[in-house]
């Protein structure tokens, strides 16, 4: 296997937040494992053992990117005749470059990219991209693959990418200043404003630890906060209904979030922080608390080794009492295959040894960045306690339903655009919460008449 | 006198033959030029010309870049520009960071310029590390001041540790401070090559013009004046030209280090235009900004000359 390596974008910060997250129903399972899906196998081919070369793009976490490399090298092992060339473009220079080489048909033959309402349903709707519905049907991927996976990353009954992982949000704590602090884990809201004063008392100037400049971690707040007000159905009913983003609920979850940091909760520059380098505070105990994703435990593991021990993790509490807590949920990214590409069957081959394999599950899944999609055998792997307590704190609330983790990356570009903006704005008190979620409604509305929303998908796969 | 005929006809024939070797002469001279040129000029067409007239082509489609529809809409693109206040607000910062960067370059340039021309200590030091961010990765530089500015960051250290802590600030989420902020960062990334582009320009001045002004009883700061700075008018020219160019297309250090905000605070045309045809996929319109921007960049780099060439006159 060839390795080719672009350059990594600085920006690429705020797009890192490929990671991990349980899917729920596997939490604790320690479900029965994948294996019998390699019966189910489609006559995925060596093409007569001709020789077939298959370029790759990726992008993503180097943990998840070291273990997708290895993985295909022991494929590249197992099949002498597919030669793969992995080429690893950053995120933020992905989008630029796949669009023009996809055009100039010099684009890779399968690449990982996002699954959301913009680039990729242009890639499809030109044709670029594989129907997989006779792989996701013919190896089994649909007895593994969540159905609100699938949604994402589907449209007219067809499959067109594999969602590999899901994600989640929640709120990270360091346990040993929680406990010189004497506070216990908020759980309730007030709690957490409490907490929040405490340690601002301490002498910590950003007790909720918030890279701002990066813009997409305030959405990570506006996401779990407008899906706690509105829960799971409001959600959706604003997503694939006629609901309003500028309806109450919404509103008193924006006001939620101004609040919070009006209170100084963020520290007084929250807008110049960048996320990294709050992560980075984090865990040098700077920070108290960070709202983010598992991703960042891989990383830390090797670190901060045995000292990761005293950081844990809870489920921000309801903000308004007694309502129930939703965990956040979402599609990492989603694998494609070219249309174009003469031997379609080697690459889902590929990416069925990649992604469906239990030894690949579980590497990738020890990585510490990345939660495959399906039942998980945890037993079988090793990992890092944070992350179990990540499992354990998502698990716990599953069953009222998830929320999105990243209404960002599943809602149009434009609509993303005047969010992110609105957002500075609203903690910078340029905007109040009802103008921010009028502009969000308006960049909603002019999308939807251009028909750029994510449309609800799903797959039938006939019996037998 | 009267020339026989038969020789009149072999003069003429001569005449014609020299006639021809001439033309053949110039034209193996026009032929061997060209030869030497053709790549170059086959390389600008296909990477330069091409490209750029293909976006101004596209600037007249609505396209998301993919599709194979592009839906011709005229000057529906340029309309919209007109109207699009993000638009305007882009060009008055990117506006204001010509002027702060080009200014740098150009005062900060000179005197930097004329220092190393004297014979001061450590001037290949100086020289050096004027130059060091020109070659440096644009990438680096934005690392470096991202960490500078940080409210963690050096600078805000650095006015705690002298008792000017009141001072210390989120310098790029600052909506006031970030644009300054961030142009003074890329004029110490691009000021070296004004300062290498000057140094040249005054080792090129007649040193006899000095000696006399010396003997006239001229100071150091007339000399500077009057000898140095009106014989670097062409240099000058070139300095602000390339500065101007470099300010008006800046798009990598913004887009590393506040991706245009907080906000709109540091938008510029080119971050502007990155978002609109990369992020939304929008090519037409980002074709439009682009086009633009060129011509923004053509209009200052003529302005500029002609009124260098005014004040000659």
């Amino acid at each position: 296997m060839e390795i080719r390596e672009s350059r990594v974008s600085a920006s690429a910060a705020g797009l890192t937040r490929r990671g991990l997250l349980h899917r729920a129903t596997a939490l604790g399972i320690g479900a029965p494992l994948l294996s019998g899906l390699a019966g189910a196998k489609l006559a995925a081919a060596q093409e007569g053992g001709e020789p077939v070369e298959l370029t790759i793009w990726l992008n993503g976490e180097p943990g998840t990117v070291n273990a997708v490399t290895e993985i295909i090298e022991e494929y590249e092992r197992q099949n002498s005749n597919v030669d793969v060339t992995v080429t690893f473009v950053g995120n933020s220079l992905f989008n630029p470059s796949l669009l023009p080489a996809l055009n100039a048909g010099e684009g890779p033959d399968v690449w990982m990219g996002g699954s959301g309402p913009g680039q990729p349903a242009a890639i499809i709707e030109a044709g670029h991209a594989q129907d997989l519905t006779p792989y996701y049907c013919g190896l089994g991927w649909n007895e593994v693959i969540p159905e609100t996976i699938v949604n994402y990353t589907s449209s007219d009954g067809k499959l067109w990418a594999v969602g590999d992982s899901v994600e989640t949000t929640l709120m990270f704590y360091n346990k040993e200043v929680f406990a010189e602090n004497d506070l216990a884990v908020p759980a309730t809201w007030a709690e957490l404003m409490t907490a929040c004063d405490t340690l601002q008392e301490a002498g910590f100037a950003m007790p909720i630890g918030l890279g701002g400049a990066d813009k997409w971690p305030i959405s990570h707040w506006q996401s779990m906060l407008w899906g706690r007000y509105a829960g799971p159905a409001g959600v959706d009913e604003v997503m694939f209904g006629d609901g309003r983003w500028d309806a109450e609920p919404f509103v008193e979850a924006t006001a939620k979030l101004q609040e919070l940091n009006d209170a100084g909760c963020f520290g007084p520059n929250a807008l110049a922080e960048l996320q990294d380098d709050v992560v980075a505070r984090f865990w040098r105990g700077e920070v108290p608390m960070v709202y983010t994703g598992p991703w960042i435990i891989g990383p830390a593991v090797q670190d901060l080794g045995e000292a990761i021990a005293k950081f844990g993790v809870f489920q921000a509490p309801p903000p308004v009492d007694g309502t129930p807590i939703y965990p956040t949920e979402d599609i990492g990214t989603g694998w494609y295959i070219n249309a174009d590409y003469e031997h379609p069957d080697v690459a889902a081959e590929l990416l069925d040894f990649m992604l469906f394999r239990p030894e690949s599950r579980a590497q990738l899944l020890e990585s510490g960045e990345d939660v495959p999609v399906g039942e998980l055998d945890l037993e079988a792997v090793e990992l890092p306690t944070l992350l179990e307590e990540v499992f354990a704190a998502t698990s716990q609330y599953r069953e009222n339903g998830t929320i999105h983790a990243f209404l960002d990356t599943v809602t149009p570009a434009a609509m993303t655009d005047v969010t992110y903006d609105g957002l500075q704005a609203l903690l910078a008190g340029q905007m109040s919460p009802e103008e921010f979620n009028a502009a969000v409604q308006a960049a909603w509305e002019a999308a939807k008449a251009e028909n750029e929303q994510l449309q609800r998908g799903g797959v039938a796969c006939s019996a037998g | 006198m009267a020339v026989p005929y038969s020789q009149g006809i072999e003069g003429a024939a001569t005449a014609a033959r020299g006639r021809r070797r001439v033309r053949r002469y110039l034209l193996q001279r026009w032929l061997t030029a060209y030869l030497f040129i053709l790549p170059v000029v086959l390389l600008y067409v296909v990477f330069v010309l091409r490209p750029t007239l293909q976006t101004f082509w596209l600037a007249f489609y609505e396209w998301n870049g993919i599709s194979v529809d592009r839906d011709w809409v005229g000057l529906a693109n340029f309309r919209r520009l007109i109207d699009d206040s993000i638009f305007w607000q882009a060009l008055r910062h990117s506006l204001a960071w010509t002027a702060v960067t080009v200014s740098f370059n150009l005062v900060v340039g000179l005197v930097a310029a004329a220092l190393l021309s004297s014979n001061i200590r450590g001037r290949l030091l100086f020289r050096l590390g004027f130059f060091l961010p020109v070659v440096q990765a644009s990438i680096v530089t934005a690392m470096i001041w991202r960490w500078i500015y940080a409210p963690t960051g050096v600078l805000n250290t650095g006015l705690d540790a002298i008792g000017l802590g009141f001072l210390a600030q989120g310098w790029l989420g600052s909506f006031t401070l970030a644009l300054p902020a961030l142009a003074l960062a890329s004029s110490w990334m691009t000021f070296g090559l004004s300062v290498v582009i000057l140094l040249a320009g005054m080792q090129g001045i007649d040193p006899t013009l000095y000696d006399a002004a010396r003997v006239d009883g001229a100071g150091r700061r007339r000399m500077f004046l009057d000898i140095t700075i009106p014989s670097l008018r062409n240099t000058i020219t070139i300095v602000i030209l390339l500065a101007l160019i470099d300010a008006f297309k800046v798009f990598d250090l913004i887009w590393a280090t506040t991706q245009g905000g907080p906000v709109r605070a540091t938008e510029v045309l080119g971050t502007y235009l990155f978002k609109e045809g990369f992020q939304k996929n929008q090519y037409g319109y980002g074709s439009a900004i682009a086009v633009a921007l060129s011509l923004i960049i053509l209009a200052s780099s003529i302005l500029n000359v002609t009124l260098r060439e005014r004040a000659d006159a």
